[in-house]
């Protein structure tokens, strides 16, 4: 093997799940170093300065949103968050607490590497100095310009702060509350409906057909996620 | 029985009784007794007695006696009473209304009795319908993941492709399994009442969008028709289980339905609802199926059954539709196929943020 692609930290309480991320996500060249609980996860956090963080919600000794908290307390580092579906009150409470992803239990083990790399390379690649390229649309943020097949597209002031706000967290969720604060203001976080007409005139200026969308993509319950053609 | 203004419906409809009571004495007094005209009281107290409680019976016994005394027992138009014998009746009277009042409550707590033993025989039919249902859903997939598991780990012979077949095997089942976990637990959640609606602004065309990137897999079999229109107006819904109730939908009509079958979603607001369809092109369903399929662990008998899979999904569908003040309903389409449709009330839509200059039409 060559030499490892970094260090993930797994706080995870169950042994099998713990080995099968162990051996997918060592077989995949990354060190892994385990906790089997939320106090000594954090601790462990701290300890070995891991990469990325991947953390179960369900922990028995603390609760995995205080965990991220802690972390959150003095480290920017990727935290990824495993729960179960119907949790999407704790996906949302980990989110805005600062986890930067989540996967769904059970997951399989090509999802969850996708959110690994793409949750690494966020951190490498922070900034939008280049084109966002959205299959036919691209936009360029710092000359304020969207074209699709071309052609200029008009985009409004804020439909910009949104787009720009989705690409700064490109490949990963965000949620309503963390979008609507970021684009019009700490007062309006309970308007989600904002965010359903304004994704919506977004995906008929970007989408190739704005009800299946493969970029500007909706998770359910929690936010968006924009999708960038892989580079 | 004590509903906001149960008082003034019973002791009105006391009152009333004791009324028409004395209406059909009036014209009973020419040709009868005055003992008969008591009887045409009694009847009336009586009927209070059966349809109000204690209170408004009593009323009405005392009305009663009052209304015959004054107006028939001689000397009528006063309320003196010459024959001591009618104070007799008037004891009578007020005793057969208290107790008759009495086995009315009592027949009424027991017909209330009856009906929770009812509920709790069917609630118990439905809990060993679900067992034997999950029980039976559970063993086929288990079935392949325990021999497909144990041969991977006990034999050497078997080749690359093989092995990846067999590992295959076992992530199809157990995804399998854990969406029917998914859909027993939820179906026990609503069922309890233990979900509160998170209910927030919508698109529909959104949570369709996200559930058919969620289905995309299993729908590819079939062709798909999305027929949303782009103006359609946002509804408050819990998005969550609304998409639960699309996801469910589409995967039914997919699951029941050969191959390649036409699949259209549709949806049209019209006044104050919203209505959804599913439709399949599909072999359809029968006329008997269009009432039950809603009904928990009714599978789809007639239809083409690829993968088995009990009625779950579709009393979940109702479940959610029901607490969004929706109603969902089978149909059979005129050339054959199946439509199942649910509707969702309409609210006046919310303020838009002013400001932004191209925000012209929503």
């Amino acid at each position: 093997m060559a030499e490892a692609r970094g260090t993930i930290l797994v706080v995870e309480d169950e042994p099998e799940i713990r080995r099968f991320l162990r051996s997918s996500l060592g077989a995949e060249g990354y060190k892994v170093v385990e906790s089997p609980a939320g106090q000594r996860g954090a601790l462990d956090a701290g300890m070995h300065k891991p990469d990325l963080v991947i953390i179960d919600l369900g922990l028995p000794d603390l609760d995995g949103v205080e965990v991220i908290r802690r972390i959150r307390e003095w480290s920017p580092m990727p935290i990824l968050v495993v729960s179960a579906r119907t949790q999407e009150r704790s996906k949302v409470e980990a989110l805005d607490a600062g986890a930067d992803d989540y996967v769904t239990k059970p997951f399989g083990v090509g999802e969850l590497l996708a959110r690994v790399r793409v949750a690494l390379r966020h951190v490498r690649r922070n900034g939008i100095g280049e084109d966002l390229v959205l299959g036919e649309s691209r936009i360029n943020f710092e000359k304020r310009v969207a074209t699709r097949a071309g052609r200029e597209v008009h985009l409004t002031p804020i439909e910009f702060r949104l787009l720009g706000c989705l690409a700064k967290h490109l490949g990963l969720v965000v949620t309503h509350r963390q979008l609507l604060r970021e684009v019009w203001g700490p007062s309006h976080v309970e308007h989600t409906h904002y965010l359903r007409i304004y994704m919506k005139q977004l995906r008929e200026k970007l989408e190739a057909d704005p009800v299946r969308p493969q970029h500007l993509v909706t998770e359910t319950g929690i936010g968006y996620r924009l999708v960038a053609d892989e580079p | 029985m004590s509903w906001p203004g149960y008082r003034w419906v019973a002791y009105g409809g006391a009152a009333g009784a004791t009324a028409a009571a004395t209406l059909v004495g009036l014209a009973m007094r020419p040709h009868f007794e005055l003992v008969n005209i008591a009887m045409v009281y009694l009847l009336a107290v009586v009927a209070v007695a059966l349809r109000f409680t204690r209170g408004p019976t009593i009323g009405a016994s005392v009305l009663s006696v009052v209304a015959f005394d004054y107006f028939f027992v001689p000397p009528s138009g006063t309320f003196s009473v010459d024959d001591p014998q009618y104070l007799l009746t008037f004891a009578m009277m007020l005793g057969v209304g208290l107790v008759v009042s009495q086995l009315a409550a009592i027949v009424r707590a027991q017909a209330q009795v009856r009906a929770r033993l009812a509920l709790d025989a069917e609630t118990e039919r439905i809990r060993n319908a679900l067992l034997s249902s999950i029980s039976h859903d559970l063993r086929t997939p288990l079935a392949v993941i325990c021999g497909a598991s144990s041969s991977l780990a006990g034999r050497t012979d078997l080749s690359p492709e093989e092995r990846r077949e067999l590992a295959q095997d076992i992530f199809t089942q157990a995804r399998d399994m854990s969406e029917l976990l998914a859909k027993v637990l939820e179906m026990t959640r609503l069922e309890s009442g233990a979900i509160a609606l998170q209910r927030d602004w919508a698109a529909l065309n959104e949570i369709a969008g996200s559930v058919l990137r969620r289905l995309e897999e299993r729908l590819a079999t079939h062709m798909m028709m999305i027929d949303l229109p782009a103006e359609l107006p946002l509804v408050r819904v819990d998005s969550v289980l609304m998409e639960q109730v699309l996801a469910n939908l589409l995967e039914n009509a997919a699951k029941h339905t050969p191959p390649r079958t036409l699949i259209r979603l549709r949806a049209q607001a019209s006044g104050q609802v919203m209505t959804v369809s599913v439709e399949d092109f599909g072999p359809g369903l029968d006329e008997g199926e269009l009432e039950h399929v809603f009904d928990k662990f009714e599978r789809g008998g007639g239809w083409v059954s690829g993968r088995g899979g009990m009625g779950l999904g579709l009393s979940i569908c109702r479940a959610i539709v029901r607490l969004h003040g929706g109603a969902i309903w089978a149909e059979r389409l005129p050339g054959g196929g199946a439509a199942f449709r649910f509707t969702l009330p309409l609210e006046p839509p919310p303020e838009m943020p002013a400001g932004d200059c191209a925000f012209v039409n929503g």
